[in-house]
C-alpha cells in the first residue's frame, strides 16, 4: 500500500477547516500545527487575487527525515506512510533540518493548552499523546487510526471544497492514481529526490 | 613539584563554581524541556550545536599536530605532542557533552546503542567521536607511561590518529552538509571547510594554551617550535578563507536562490558574524602571521590566535543559522519562508539557560585542562629549570630517530 493525496489548490477556498479539524483531532497544542493553507496574493492590483496552497507532510517515497535518523524513529510503515515512534525519537532534530517541507514540529516544552485554566479542556486522547511528549519530535500521520480503519484522513474528510483526495497509489483503479495518471499533477520540490506522495493539481 | 599556588586553587574554584552551575541549569533543562532555549521549529538547534561543531574543530589542532609528528617525521612537533593531546581530549568530552545537552529525549538514547541507523550522519558522528576519544586516551596512556616500549609504539597509534581526526571533522560536517533541506549546508565544500577550520582552530587554541603553559612556568616551547605552528596556522588560514570564497563565489554566481543565501550572510540576519569571520577571523590573523617578523613574536601570535579562535566561533553561527534564516518551499504559488511554515517566528537567540550551560561547559573544559596539564606537565618544568632533557624523553627520541631511518 502507498497511501497519499492529490491535492488541487485550486478548487481551496481558503477555509482552514483542514488546520482546525486537524488539531482538535490530534490535539495540537498552541503554535503547532501538522498541516496548513498557505494564503498568497496572485498578481498585481487591479487583477490581483487571493489564492491558498494546503500544505502537508507530503509522506515522501524516499523521505529525506528517514535516511538521517539516528535510531530509526522516523520509519515508513506499511501503508507507505512516514510515522514517528515517540520511543525512539531522541529529539536530536536531525529530520527537522533534513526535511525540505518543514513538515515536523518539535515538543520543546509540556504541551500547551488553549484552556490553561479548565480541567475538560486539557483531556488529551491516550491514542495521540505519547506523540506530545517532551522532546521528541512529530508530525502528521495521515491520521493513522482512521486510514487503518478505512476512513479518510480528518482533513480530508472535512474539506468543503473536495480540493484533496486521500487514496492508494498503489491501486491503479484509486482516485489518485487515476489523477496522477492524467500527467497533470506535480510535486513540491522535485529536485529533492523525496518523490513525495502528495502530488499537487491545478 | 612546587606547593599549588594559592591563585591557581582560586582559579580552580572560581571555574568549577561555573561548571555547578550549568550542571544545575542543565537538571532545570531536563525537568522543563529545551522550552527553555531559545530554539523553535524555525531554529531547531542553535547555540549547543553551535559549540559542538566548534569544540569538534578545536580538538583537531592537538591531535594532528601530535599524530604529524609521527606520520610525517616532523621531530619538533614531539616536544609539545603531550600539551597538545591534553587538550585535543578535552576537547573532544566538551563536543560530546554539547551533543547530550543539545538532545530533547536524552531517556531514549541508549537507542542509539541497540538500534543504530546507519544511514544517518549522526550515527556515523558518534561512531567515529567515540573512536577519536578512545584514540586521544591511548595516546595520552602511551606518552606518559613509564616504559619505554610502550612509549614508542605511539608511532603506530598516530597512523591511525591522523585518517580518524580527518574524519571525525567531515562526519560533523556531513551533519549539515548531507541536510538536502538547507541550500546553505548541503555542499561538498562542507567537510574540507571543517577540516580546514578544524585546522586553524585547533592550531590557535593549541598555540594559546602552550603560551599559557610557558607563561604558568609548566612547560617550555622553543621559540622556533612556536613560530613554527604559527606558520603553519598562516597557511590554514588562507586555505579557509581561499575555501569560504569559493562557496560564496558559487552560491553568488547564478544570482538565484544561493544568492538569496549569500544576501544573508553578507547583508543579513548573519552579516555580523560572516564579517568578523572574515575580518577577525582571516583577514587580520593571516596579515600578522604572513611576516616572518611577527611569528616570531610571542605577543602577535598570541593576539593572532586568539584572533582565529573568535573568528572560527563566528563562522560556525553563520554556518548554521542562515540556513534556518533562509529556509524556504516554493510553489507555483510562490515562496513559503520558514516563518510561513512553521507558527513560530524564525529568529532565535539564546536565552539565559544556554549560556549559562554553555558557560558551564567552558569552565569545565578549561577546568580539566588545567588540572590534567599540572599532573601530567609537571616533570617537564623542572627538566627544564635543570636545564637538560628529560632522560626518558632523550631516550625516545633515539628510539623513534631509529626506527625512522629504518
Amino acid at each position: 500500500m502507498k497511501l497519499g493525496m492529490v491535492i488541487k489548490p485550486s478548487r481551496c477556498i481558503g477555509c482552514d477547516g483542514c488546520t482546525v479539524s486537524c488539531k482538535t483531532y490530534n490535539a495540537l497544542g498552541p503554535n503547532v500545527v501538522y498541516r496548513k493553507v498557505h494564503k498568497f496574493e496572485v498578481g498585481k492590483y487591479p487583477n490581483a487575487k487571493r489564492a491558498s496552497f494546503p500544505a502537508l507532510c507530503n509522506h515522501c517515497e524516499n523521505p529525506a527525515c528517514e535516511k538521517v535518523c539516528p535510531t530509526g524513529a522516523t520509519y515508513k510503515d506499511d501503508k507507505g506512510r512516514v510515522q514517528v515512534d515517540p520511543d525512539k525519537c531522541i529529539g536530536c532534530r536531525m529530520c527537522m533540518g533534513a526535511c525540505p517541507y518543514g513538515a515536523r514540529t518539535f515538543n520543546w516544552g509540556p504541551q500547551q493548552s488553549y484552556f490553561p485554566h479548565s480541567e475538560a479542556g486539557n483531556v488529551i486522547d491516550e491514542a495521540v499523546a505519547p506523540r506530545h511528549r517532551v522532546g521528541v519530535a512529530e508530525k502528521c500521520t495521515m491520521c493513522k487510526n482512521r486510514t487503518d480503519e478505512g476512513l479518510d484522513p480528518l482533513c480530508v474528510h472535512n474539506c468543503p471544497a473536495r480540493a484533496l483526495v486521500f487514496g492508494d497509489f498503489d491501486d491503479p483503479t484509486s482516485e489518485v492514481s487515476k489523477l496522477v495518471a492524467t500527467g497533470r499533477t506535480y510535486t513540491l520540490l522535485p529536485e529533492k529526490g523525496t518523490l513525495p506522495q502528495v502530488h499537487y493539481m491545478d | 613539584m612546587e606547593k599549588t599556588s594559592s591563585g591557581f586553587k582560586a582559579l580552580c574554584g572560581a571555574l568549577g563554581l561555573i561548571a555547578a552551575a550549568g550542571v544545575a541549569v542543565w537538571i532545570y533543562q531536563l525537568m522543563g524541556g529545551l522550552a527553555v532555549t531559545g530554539m523553535s521549529d524555525g531554529t531547531s538547534w542553535g547555540l549547543y550545536i553551535t559549540c559542538f561543531m566548534f569544540f569538534v574543530g578545536l580538538s583537531a589542532g592537538g591531535l594532528i599536530v601530535a599524530s604529524s609528528a609521527s606520520v610525517f617525521h616532523i621531530e619538533e612537533y614531539k616536544k609539545v605532542a603531550l600539551p597538545a593531546i591534553i587538550l585535543s581530549t578535552v576537547c573532544i568530552c566538551c563536543a560530546g557533552m554539547f551533543i547530550f545537552i543539545d538532545l530533547g529525549g536524552i531517556q531514549n538514547v541508549w537507542r542509539m546503542l541497540v538500534g543504530l541507523n546507519f544511514m544517518s550522519p549522526l550515527a556515523w558522528d558518534m561512531i567515529v567521536i567515540t573512536l577519536y576519544l578512545i584514540i586521544n586516551i591511548i595516546y595520552l596512556v602511551m606518552m606518559t607511561s613509564k616504559n619505554l616500549e610502550t612509549r614508542s609504539k605511539v608511532r603506530i597509534v598516530s597512523r591511525f590518529a591522523l585518517p580518524v581526526a580527518i574524519l571525525v571533522h567531515s562526519v560533523t560536517a556531513w551533519i549539515f552538509g548531507l541536510e538536502i533541506a538547507r541550500d546553505g549546508w548541503y555542499t561538498a565544500i562542507m567537510a574540507p571547510l571543517f577540516v580546514v577550520s578544524a585546522m586553524d582552530s585547533g592550531l590557535a587554541l593549541l598555540l594559546l594554551a602552550l603560551a599559557g603553559l610557558q607563561k604558568a612556568g609548566w612547560f617550555t616551547v622553543e621559540k622556533k617550535l612556536f613560530s613554527n605552528l604559527a606558520g603553519l596556522l598562516a597557511t590554514c588560514v588562507a586555505i579557509d578563507g581561499y575555501m569560504v570564497g569559493c562557496e560564496a563565489l558559487t552560491m553568488a554566481y547564478p544570482g538565484a536562490e544561493g544568492a538569496d543565501m549569500l544576501a544573508i550572510m553578507t547583508s543579513g540576519a548573519t552579516a555580523l558574524f560572516f564579517w568578523i569571520e572574515l575580518i577577525v577571523g582571516i583577514l587580520v590573523p593571516f596579515c600578522i602571521l604572513v611576516f616572518a617578523k611577527n611569528r616570531q613574536k610571542t605577543g602577535m601570535v598570541v593576539f593572532a590566535s586568539a584572533c582565529v579562535v573568535v573568528g572560527v566561533f563566528c563562522k560556525r553561527l553563520w554556518v548554521l543559522l542562515t540556513s534556518f534564516v533562509g529556509f524556504a518551499v516554493s510553489t507555483p504559488l510562490g515562496v513559503i519562508g520558514g516563518a510561513e511554515v512553521w507558527e513560530a517566528t524564525v529568529g532565535y537567540s539564546p536565552t539565559w539557560a544556554e549560556y549559562v550551560i554553555v558557560a558551564g561547559v567552558f569552565a569545565l573544559g578549561t577546568l580539566a585542562f588545567l588540572i590534567l596539564s599540572k599532573k601530567m606537565l609537571g616533570g617537564s618544568k623542572k627538566a627544564a629549570a635543570a636545564g637538560s632533557k628529560d632522560p626518558a624523553q632523550e631516550a625516545l627520541d633515539g628510539l623513534v630517530t631509529e626506527g625512522a631511518a629504518s
